[in-house]
């Protein structure tokens, strides 16, 4: 459907001031280029340089640091692409560099990750009413993203804690046990060689066996009371050791709290309209910080405080940005909002359309052609106009100055060198004020063809055209006018009447050519379409 | 030349592609920052008269004319709209459209001169969306940039080829029938802010940014700027080619001065303009007059003269 104009092509060779300003090889680059660039895939608009090795080994060291990894997927091909390197050499660094963060490239949805295009195509290119369900959460999904992260760490920790007790109570157990059957087997064996050998000395003597029973059993009492001591010990100390790790289980819940705190007050301010966010942006115009902070607008009138208390009054020549002294109003404004005060004039204006729905009105022009474009219908229009000494050394000089119309020229078409010449001479030299003006040299003068005023049937017919009414044949028709409009000037006044009125057209029976420049209902449609 | 004031603080002015004595005026009110808006559309004469304007609930950052239909201008809202608005209807019934789908603010609209039925919208939310006036709904969302886009352009030979100029320091040229950007330039090591392309060849873009320069650049060996124009005192929030002139260039900074440029020269320096109070924002070049530019600032005037004239001079 895109037709670059072809008069491009064309119009390279036509034009001397580019020509003398330019170097030569981009006029035959560029009418080598612009048809090239119409069929086959290849544009200049496109990188074509190959794959540079050594950058994208750079980026992998770059993306392999450990303090990379954590940041977000943006940011790090932001970096790289600031560093020059095309996409295909980030796409190939981060191929070859694993990722092992999911958590963060996931939530970046709709950023180009290694599967670079593939995966921006597929979101950019969404169904129009997806489309506008994808940038409103791209807001909040970022401060989602952010949450989603700290309640990972949430999960984790609180698994580190379950796993924390649970190990700890394993522990206790494990201790229990090595603890107490040992020492229930030394028991048990101390009693049974104590019944041997109070089996050998009970044979002796009764009455002492039961005195050491006694005192066996009270040693073994005493064993066991130690072993309870020991294992209340180690309980004691896992007990505390479980009280410490609560304790750090605390303290981190503590900062995870404050940190969602803070992030929910940053997006009570990113929905408050980020006021803040809208003067930090301001300050890092003037700052110039450098894209590698992270994003400024979210930050409490930091960057603000930081900014404004530096007044650099070094000479401009550095190419260090310095802060621009701001209008006072400017800082008293600002004081106010920091403090949360609205300023007073601020009034409600509901600015939504009353009518949604309005039809849009018929456009009253045809649109005309651009300085840059008119090249080639100057090729053609030329000979229609023997009466101008236009001396082809511009192709951009036209048959002007029809607009000087009334006492005087309308101040801001005047020339530099002709202003005081043409308001003198205006009123007698009407009509050879296209000679006048066409001396001046050759690159100062173009205006364009005038709106069709005329009152020219063959004219509007030809508007009226159906389709191939590109604005390349609507040009033509007004150059056409244009030279029958030379003479005369009632049709001048007309013309200025009209250019004076800023189009807007009062309904004369004189002018009624005039309505033929509306465009006809059937043709609305011609300059929308693609 | 005679100066218009307006109430708010200027933001662009554009001039009308189908009428030698019309443009429009974007302002904000409270320097852009919390806000109403205003869209003015001027006229010019032995005075500049205001023909109408638009109040909108939030300032307006960018508009632009269309192509295709003499009263239709399409305003880049800061509260992420697009408005449409038909000159050739009451006051009453405009906006004719409001498009909402940014995120946040709208920082840049263009629309398309070859093919005439579409337009770029710019955004804070880093995205750029491809409109048509007749349809609802966005037809392309581009989202690559890292950070906010500030403006986006029209390339002005062919009709799918466009640049945006983003606060992540990349320039990027996209095909709409490509999914992707197709070329990144990364032609600044601070925030760009404009870039508009040479209207004599297709191959050459002009990129501005907060580092104070003016880069130039052929895409066919984008390594390497063709020239680089130093010379504003700070950033330099737009620069706009010659509709006229081959290598003709106007840029406007936050030094409130409005500069001219001829970058294929040694000194490339022509012109230097510091009629504004305040920040210089917005900057345009007349199709129709040669060497007739516009601009508006922060100290809500709008001036409109002819190269080699003092702005200020009744």
């Amino acid at each position: 459907m895109a037709d670059a104009p072809p008069s491009s092509a064309d119009e390279k060779p036509q034009n001397p001031v580019s020509q003398a300003v330019q170097p030569v090889n981009h006029d035959s680059q560029d009418t080598k280029v612009e048809p090239v660039k119409e069929t086959s895939p290849t544009s200049v608009f496109v990188n074509s340089e190959p794959i540079r090795e050594e950058q994208v080994q750079n980026a992998v060291k770059f993306l392999s640091h450990p303090k990379v990894r954590g940041s977000p997927v943006i940011y790090r091909r932001s970096f790289l692409e600031r560093k020059g390197l095309t996409k295909e050499e980030i796409d190939e660094a981060f191929r070859r560099v694993p990722d092992p963060t999911p958590a963060a490239t996931a939530t970046q949805t709709v950023v180009t990750t290694q599967d670079g295009q593939v995966k921006s195509s597929s979101n950019v290119q969404q169904q129009p009413p997806a489309q506008v369900v994808q940038p409103t959460p791209t807001g909040p999904v970022t401060s989602i993203s952010k949450m989603g992260t700290l309640s990972r760490f949430h999960w984790y920790h609180a698994i580190l804690a379950v796993g924390f007790l649970a190990a700890s109570g394993a522990g206790t157990a494990v201790l229990f046990k090595n603890a107490v059957i040992p020492r229930l087997k030394s028991w048990i064996r101390r009693v049974v060689l104590e019944e041997d050998e109070e089996g050998q000395i009970k044979k002796n003597d009764s009455k002492p066996s039961i005195a050491e029973e006694a005192a066996a059993a009270a040693k073994a009492a005493a064993a066991a009371a130690a072993d309870v001591a020991r294992a209340s010990q180690e309980m004691l100390t896992t007990k505390s050791e479980e009280k410490r790790c609560f304790e750090e289980l605390i303290s981190m819940l503590n900062v995870q709290v404050n940190e969602m705190k803070s992030m929910s007050s940053a997006i009570q301010n990113l929905e408050g309209k980020s006021i803040q966010g809208r003067i930090a942006v301001e300050e890092q115009d003037n700052r110039g910080v450098s894209g590698t902070t992270s994003r400024q607008p979210y930050v409490n009138g930091k960057a603000d405080t930081d900014s404004h208390s530096v007044r650099s009054l070094s000479p401009p020549s550095s190419a260090e940005p310095s802060v621009p002294p701001h209008p006072k109003s400017y800082m008293e404004i600002m004081a106010m909002i920091q403090r949360g005060e609205k300023p007073s004039n601020i009034r409600e204006i509901n600015d939504a359309p009353p009518n949604p729905n309005q039809p849009v009105s018929n456009p009253r022009l045809a649109p005309r052609p651009k300085p840059w474009e008119v090249g080639q219908a100057q090729s053609s229009s030329v000979n229609a106009y023997p009466t101008q000494e236009s001396s082809n050394s511009s192709a951009y000089e036209y048959p002007d100055n029809q607009l000087n119309g009334d006492d005087a020229a309308p101040w801001w078409q005047r020339k530099n060198v002709r202003i005081t010449e043409i308001e003198a001479g205006e009123e007698q030299k009407r009509g050879s004020s296209n000679v006048l003006t066409n001396e001046q040299p050759a690159r100062r003068s173009w205006v364009p063809p005038q709106p069709p005023p005329v009152v020219m049937p063959e004219a509007a017919a030809a508007i009226r055209q159906p389709k191939k009414a590109s604005y390349q044949t609507e040009q033509l028709t007004d150059d056409q006018l244009l030279a029958r409009a030379a003479d005369g000037t009632d049709e001048l006044q007309r013309i200025t009447k009209f250019s004076e009125s800023g189009g807007a057209l009062e309904a004369n029976g004189e002018n009624c050519g005039l309505h033929s420049t509306e465009m006809p209902k059937e043709d609305n449609g011609t300059y929308l379409e693609a | 030349m005679p100066v218009f004031k307006v109430p708010f603080n200027g933001y662009s002015v554009k001039f009308s592609p189908f009428y030698e004595n019309q443009l429009a005026v974007a302002t904000a009110q409270n320097f852009g920052i919390l806000g109403n808006g205003r869209l003015h559309v001027l006229q010019l004469g032995p005075a500049v008269t205001e023909r109408a304007a638009f109040d909108t609930a939030d300032g307006v950052y960018d508009l632009c004319w269309s192509e295709s239909h003499d009263s239709l201008i399409v305003a880049a809202v800061a509260d992420g709209s697009l408005k449409i608005y038909d000159l050739s209807l009451p006051p009453a019934s405009n906006p004719i459209r409001s498009l909402h789908e940014h995120a946040r603010e709208c920082h840049g609209v263009d629309f398309n001169t070859v093919r005439k039925d579409s337009f770029l919208s710019a955004s804070w939310d880093d995205t750029v969306k491809l409109w048509t006036v007749d349809r609802p709904a966005s037809v392309r969302t581009f989202k690559e940039h890292a950070y906010c886009v500030y403006s986006a352009a029209w390339n002005p030979r062919h009709a799918d080829v466009f640049a945006s100029a983003s606060g992540d320091c990349t320039t990027r040229i996209w095909d709409v029938r490509e999914p992707g950007s197709t070329m990144i330039l990364p032609a600044h090591e601070f925030e760009i802010l404009s870039c508009d392309w040479n209207k004599y060849d297709d191959c050459i873009i002009a990129t501005a940014s907060v580092d104070k320069s003016i880069k130039v650049w052929d895409v066919r060996s984008y390594r390497v700027p063709v020239a680089v124009l130093n010379g504003h005192g700070y950033a330099v929030r737009k620069v706009k080619f010659s509709p006229h002139r081959g290598s003709l260039m106007a840029s406007c900074s936050y030094d409130m001065t409005v500069c001219l440029w001829d970058y294929m020269v040694e000194d490339a320096l022509i012109g230097r303009y510091d009629h504004h109070t305040e920040f210089a924002v917005g900057v345009d070049m007349s199709v129709f007059v040669d060497g007739l530019l516009a601009s508006t600032g922060w100290d809500e005037l709008v001036y409109v003269w002819q190269h080699g004239t003092d702005p200020r001079a009744p």
